[in-house]
């Protein structure tokens, strides 16, 4: 007998709408960090970013820039006791893609069996 | 590659990445209160509470002027800080405001009450060390955890000026100023920074 379709036993078709409903640019565990952490605080600073995730400034820097160009964070340079600060916040879009992709992500983790 | 292992290595790499993700988290949470705010208050603290044995009647001027302006002061402190470390909360400001200014506020209507000749001198005094530890205490369990042996040994304190005679404010105020100072020596000691609650 056939195993009963479901939320918690998804066939291959509602496996294959749940993957598509990942956000490939949030895949990454650094972008989507990134953008989690924006979600707990107003403003981050790109050395504030890099003391957290531990990367170094040119991969952080490239992430940071592929999550600018996509609209989900915005940045702000300052000055901050003469020196110059670059502030990164969410956007409206950042903080909807988030909630959508890890609502597929929870899809994926509680659909898979292991 | 639906249902097969494919998808299986992917969820359970979604997991990993959410872990990860969940360790930056608490990371960025870890309390890092300036050090300057524990000094400022052991000082404001330990030279107020002794007021009380030297010169009862400069000791409301002393709060009236130091506890507002202690508090603006630390306000401005933790923005500094904040924009230093580069991690800004509109969220996280306000819960400290919120719960400062309660305290403050509480002991101001106990002021008010002690003025409309409900409260003698010595009982607003301990009324407000009271108020003053259970801020303290409050403040350990939601907002920075080495606030809350502060609070118990400012409510040792309290039951010790009921039972103790001679230079008690003194050693209240000496008491409270310690506890301040060896919280910050903690917390240097820690790394800079604590456990938030």
């Amino acid at each position: 007998m056939a195993p009963r379709r479901g939320p918690e036993n998804p066939g291959p078709e509602e496996v294959l709408a749940r993957l598509d409903a990942i956000d490939r640019l949030l895949e990454h565990r650094v972008r989507l960090a990134i953008v989690v952490l924006l979600t707990r605080y107003d403003r981050l600073s790109f050395s504030r970013l890099k003391e957290l995730t531990g990367e170094s400034d040119g991969s952080l820097g490239a992430h940071l820039h592929r999550l600018e160009d996509e609209g989900y964070v915005a940045v702000k340079k300052e000055f901050v006791d003469r020196k110059p600060v670059s502030w990164y916040r969410l956007t409206t879009n950042g903080r909807q893609s988030l909630t959508a992709h890890l609502e597929a992500l929870g899809g994926l983790i509680g659909g898979v069996e292991p | 590659m639906t249902g097969g292992g494919n998808d299986t290595s992917r969820a359970h790499r979604a997991e990993e990445d959410l872990g990860y993700v969940r360790d930056l988290v608490a990371r960025s949470e870890r309390d890092d209160t300036p050090r300057a705010i524990w000094y400022l208050w052991a000082a404001i603290g330990g030279i107020g509470f002794a007021l009380i044995d030297f010169r009862p009647d400069s000791v409301g001027l002393f709060w009236l002027v130091a506890a507002p302006l202690g508090f603006l002061a630390s306000v401005w402190l933790g923005w500094r800080h904040a924009r230093k470390l580069g991690q800004e909360s509109r969220r996280e400001g306000r819960t400290h405001m919120l719960h400062w200014g309660g305290m403050g506020g509480a002991i101001a209507l106990l002021v008010f009450f002690a003025a409309r000749g409900h409260l003698t001198g010595e009982e607003i005094a301990q009324a407000i060390l009271l108020v003053v530890a259970l801020g303290y205490f409050l403040a350990g369990v939601h907002l920075t955890r080495p606030l809350l042996w502060v609070g118990l040994v400012l409510a040792g304190s309290f039951l010790a000026v009921e039972f103790v005679g001679g230079y008690v404010w003194t050693m209240v105020g000496a008491v409270m100023a310690l506890a301040l100072l060896v919280t910050a020596h903690v917390q240097d000691e820690a790394g800079g920074a604590a456990a938030r609650p």
